[in-house]
């Protein structure tokens, strides 16, 4: 049995286990790049064509071949868009909501799918199963009730309102617990016990630096899910306190609303998540990587 | 320990040793209520009141008109659903869309993984890029999907009858080129999510295994086969659930697929899933009570969904 | 922020603990009268909010900025939500927990009903305000009823903006199909449902097969309204049984699917919206807040080769339209009842239709219909036509209308889509109308 063609110039020779390698195994072939690079155009596309509709108005874009670039009029366009929404407000706002909501999350989670994995209680798999049980519930249900129950609180038109409900996810316990079940072997933990660690001592010592890719990956997906979350704060806040994707709601006014306007905010609110990716996505994916346990 | 064993028997990459021991300290007998609370708090404050509160509604003949003028119907917002042909019809598509779009979509992120687990000059960018999806505001996304499978001036039905000559499909109106659209956005939205769950645990997975394949000459599919996706066991169990449990309640992009805007998943029904359903009936017409008797009913077709998916896995993995 | 949000958390916490059940108050303790200081409402500093859905144009064309030169202690801040079903789901959950609600609310003509029979008394009585109560004599009756309950006793609302209709044409493609005509003689053509088809069957054998009309929607949703009753009985209870305007609107709708002079598209669809420019379609239903829409998808390109024909088929209808209601419950109730009446005076109601920014709102009240500015008026963009004559003609005609209901919305959305598989697959109509009747049920319960 050889190795494919692409993966290497000269193929693995035959020698011991253990041998110093020749080739790396894990070095990616032409293939992986050609393939590697199909996925990512069609992943990057959709925002690509964004910034096009963003800088061409509605009959532009109904010509018979459609234009393929975006040009400068994306910044006319932006800039009636800003007299349209307060676009920043709704940009910080929504950087508060998507960081508590991500610290939270990332926090408790961790706290809970340890202790779901490696501490032992009653009824520890009862409440487990509840919590993945609950994931199946759908949302949109609970949205009446729920926005009693935050008028009742006084938080209506407030970010608390779109912060609690989100704060934990059923999807962040099991998703931790899993990792923490395999990811940690409880050899370490008990190692630490006998030195008398506490589970605190231990949580924070040898669990946090094991489940960080987790951590990382979690935080990822649940900052972007809340950056983009509309259904619920559009129903709980107004515009005078809006989240980017509540502000968007003021973009298409009038009989006519212009798609190059709507379609410039949209990019408008996606910067700052590109932005972090292009600065952060170094740390945070290289945090995946190194957090790996060797062994 | 030679590779051939570990070619030979798959086996999660760690912390499969767990030997039973007798343990005269277990940890967590206390502690482990105080490291759940904070979730559990917050938890049941704002998701499981609300669901309860539901739960209530489904039993009563609610308007949101009328809140607080309630009769209570008993089951009969059940029994009106389960003798109901759009549920019927809405059960049915949420399951074909929900096959036709989970089962490429997890096995492309798994490739994917495979992929950006090799290193790759600037994977870090691949890596980023191909969560841009996710971070892509999917109503933006769904009107270019719109415009890319627009019967008469979409770019897909161009390039198939002049690059192929093949006859134009009607991906708007006809079920099935409908459905396999909605999949299609569905896929291209959470592959990369998936993909970066998979990264993140094969991380966990020993390099040496690949090492140790490869000097013993497995090509890459059978490294793949026999040392990722052992390694990978939980974390595919993982995302089997979750993805159910996401195709069951697919929602947004049945929606703003919709060139109506409307909940009503095509002029007949023929992509309404079954949160559209909900959302159609407890928002568009007014009817909380059926609507909150819908959700329930749901979950419990998600229950069943998720064992059944659970109970294939296991065996499967009992076969193997 | 400080720890202000910890405290409303614990006390989100704490109103659970304490058994939130789910019955609310609903502010009826609210009194739905108000007394008013000044023209401004209040002498005070107040900020007002205004609760929009998107077809709104009041910042665009400059009111609010106006309304600060007449008011300087009042500020106005405006909540919008583009879609107008989203933002009646906002609205209906503030009314039902009775709190989080503007201080002007927007409501569409076909929610309204929901508001007069299940709503009033959360909203202000606008016959008990003078100046609005001034107003009612000049406003169309119709407008004014459908805000009013049936024992017309209390109003809701104030009209802001009307949608009598006409049909907008492409004149070039009429002219290269050699169907040209005078914009009268076109009307005069058109009198009739019947004629109007035929006149599309004749469009379409000369241009080889050209759709005549952009879909069956644009007849379904105008002769719905030229009956007696349209969906919804006097009380605005739905039936469709006894239906003249749901039967006669049906007919000819499916009239024109069948003889396949429709573009089948789907009205507010990106495919609808560019063949304003791509010719797919030479006429449309137009009440007048289509002409800004025409114009802004079409483009500039296009001036002079769109029209308006002075006339209807079936007479006369309105297509749309909305008021301002100011909820009983609102925080700046005085400030918010000045502002609303502001709006809906003569000046205000003829700048929001000739306002080149976003003109498209038709006064509701026939004092500024009569004057010159909106009397006068003419579209170059469509042709010159003089579009206050052709308009305020066709609203002065429109003297009572069908009642409206308060499942009208759900009830219009099942019946076009019904509508559009007859259009687009071929569905029998009978059947399609049957299936249509199903999905009502659904709604009715």
């Amino acid at each position: 049995m050889t190795t494919t063609a692409a993966t290497a110039a000269t193929p693995a020779p035959r020698t011991a286990a253990g041998r110093r390698k020749v080739h790396d195994p894990m070095r990616g072939g032409p293939i992986s790049y050609v393939l590697v690079i199909l996925i990512t155009l069609v992943s990057v596309f959709p925002l690509y064509y964004t910034a096009v509709m963003a800088s061409h108005t509605n009959a532009e874009m109904a010509a018979r071949v459609p234009p393929l670039l975006p040009n400068a009029s994306i910044f006319d366009n932006l800039r009636k868009a800003f007299e349209l929404a307060p676009l920043n407000l709704g940009l910080i706002n929504s950087v508060i909501v998507a960081s508590s909501v991500t610290l939270g999350t990332v926090a408790f989670c961790t706290l809970a799918g340890f202790a779901f994995a490696k501490l032992r209680f009653r009824g520890r798999n009862a409440l487990l199963g509840f919590c993945v049980l609950t994931m199946m519930v759908p949302m949109q249900m609970g949205v009446v009730p729920l926005y009693i129950l935050m008028s009742r609180a006084g938080l209506a038109g407030h970010l608390q309102a779109v912060i609690l409900p989100t704060l934990v996810t059923a999807f962040g316990v099991f998703f931790m617990r899993q990792y923490i079940a395999s990811a940690v072997p409880d050899d370490l933990l008990d190692a630490g016990y006998m030195d008398g660690a506490s589970t605190l001592q231990t949580f924070w010592h040898v669990v946090v630096p094991a489940a960080r890719p987790a951590m990382a990956v979690l935080a990822m997906l649940t900052f972007l899910t809340a950056w983009n979350d509309f259904f619920w704060p559009i129903i709980v806040l107004s515009s005078q306190n809006p989240t980017i994707q509540v502000s968007f709601q003021s973009l298409a006014t009038g009989y006519a609303p212009q798609q190059s306007i709507v379609m410039a905010g949209t990019l408008y609110g996606t910067i700052p998540v590109l932005v972090a990716f292009a600065f952060l996505g170094k740390h945070i994916v290289g945090g995946i990587m190194q957090g790996a346990v060797k062994g | 320990m030679t590779s051939h064993a570990l070619l030979g028997r798959p086996q999660p990459a760690s912390a499969k040793q767990a030997k039973p021991r007798s343990r005269l300290h277990l940890p967590g007998r206390r502690s482990g209520y105080v490291y759940i609370a904070p979730f559990f708090i917050v938890f049941l404050a704002f998701s499981v009141y609300p669901w309860i509160d539901t739960a209530w509604m489904s039993l009563h003949d609610v308007r949101l008109s009328t809140y607080d003028e309630r009769t209570w119907v008993g089951l009969g917002n059940y029994t009106d659903l389960l003798t109901n042909s759009y549920f019927w019809n809405a059960f049915f598509n949420t399951f074909t869309l929900g096959v036709i779009s989970t089962v490429p979509q997890l096995c492309m992120a798994l490739g994917l993984a495979h992929l950006l687990n090799y290193k790759l000059r600037g994977r870090t960018f691949f890596r980023v890029g191909m969560l841009m999806p996710f971070a892509t505001s999917l109503a933006a996304a769904t009107v270019i999907f719109v415009q890319l499978f627009d019967p008469d001036i979409g770019l897909i039905n161009w390039v198939l009858t002049h690059v192929f000559q093949l006859p134009a499909v009607n991906w708007v109106d006809s079920k099935w080129p409908a459905q396999i659209a909605i999949s299609t956005i569905c896929t291209w939205r959470w592959v990369g999510y998936n993909a970066l769950i998979y990264l993140a645990a094969l991380q966990a997975i020993d390099t040496h295994l690949y090492e140790a394949a490869s000097v013993d000459g497995a090509s890459r599919w059978r490294q793949f086969l026999h040392v990722t996706l052992p390694g990978l066991r939980p974390t595919i169990v993982f995302t089997i659930v979750v993805s159910t449990i996401g195709a069951a309640q697919m929602f947004g992009e049945p929606l703003l697929y919709d060139p109506s805007g409307q909940p009503m998943g095509g002029s007949e029904n023929q992509y309404q899933t079954l949160a559209l359903l909900m959302y159609q009936q407890g928002w568009s017409n007014d009817r909380l009570g059926l609507a909150a008797a819908t959700a329930w009913t749901m979950f419990l077709i998600i229950v069943v969904a998720v064992s059944v998916n659970l109970l294939v896995a296991r065996k499967r993995r009992m076969l193997s | 922020m400080g720890s202000r949000p910890l405290v409303r958390s614990m006390l989100a916490l704490a109103a659970l603990l304490a058994g939130v059940s789910a019955c609310t108050s609903g502010g009826q303790t609210a009194s739905s009268k108000v007394t008013l200081e000044g023209p401004c409402g209040t002498k005070k500093d107040a900020t007002v909010t205004v609760g929009l859905f998107g077809t709104f144009g009041f910042q665009e064309n400059g009111m609010w900025k106006e309304y600060k030169k007449r008011c300087p202690n009042i500020t106005i801040k405006q909540n919008q939500v583009t879609a107008s079903g989203d933002y009646w789901t906002r609205l209906k959950t503030r009314l039902a927990s009775g709190s989080g609600l503007d201080d002007v609310v927007a409501i569409e003509q076909g929610f309204v009903a929901d508001v007069v029979q299940n709503h009033a008394d959360e909203f202000v009585n606008m016959q008990t305000v003078p100046q609005a109560a001034a107003l009612k004599k000049d406003y169309y009756g119709w407008k004014w009823k459908q805000a009013t309950t049936p024992d017309g006793k209390s109003t809701v609302g104030l009209g802001t903006d009307i949608g009598p209709e006409a049909i907008c044409y492409r004149s070039d493609l009429l002219d290269k199909a050699g169907m040209g005509a005078t914009p009268e003689e076109l009307a005069q053509k058109w009198t009739t449902w019947d004629s109007f088809i035929k006149f599309g069957k004749q469009y379409k054998a000369a241009t080889n097969g050209k759709a005549f009309l952009d879909s069956a929607q644009s007849v379904f949703s105008t002769a719905v309204y030229q009956g007696k009753r349209a969906y919804s009985d006097e009380q605005g209870q739905p039936d469709l049984e006894h239906s003249d305007g749901v039967k006669t609107a049906w007919k000819y709708a499916t009239q024109a699917a069948e003889a396949g002079i429709t573009a089948k598209l789907a009205q507010f669809s990106d495919a609808w919206n560019q063949a304003f420019s791509s010719g797919k379609f030479a006429a449309i239903a137009c009440p007048t807040w289509m002409m800004p829409y025409i114009q802004s998808q079409a483009g500039p390109a296009y001036a002079g080769k769109w029209a308006v024909a002075p006339g209807l088929p079936g007479g006369y209808s309105n297509w749309g339209g909305s008021f301002l209601g100011v909820p009983a419950a609102a925080d700046q109730k005085a400030a918010a009842v000045a502002l609303v009446t502001w709006l809906s005076e003569k000046d205000q109601q003829v700048k929001m239709w000739t306002s080149k920014a976003q003109g498209g709102h038709f006064p509701s009240n026939d004092k500024a219909v009569q004057d010159p500015a909106v009397a006068d008026a003419t579209s170059a963009y469509f042709s010159d036509a003089p579009v206050g004559q052709i308009f305020g003609g066709i609203a002065g005609k429109m003297k009572t209308l069908p009642p409206v209901g308060i499942y009208d919305t759900q009830i219009g959305t099942v019946l076009s889509t019904q509508l559009s598989n007859v259009e687009k697959r071929g569905t029998d109509p009978d059947k399609a109308y049957a299936k249509a009747m199903d999905q009502i049920q659904q709604i009715t319960g």
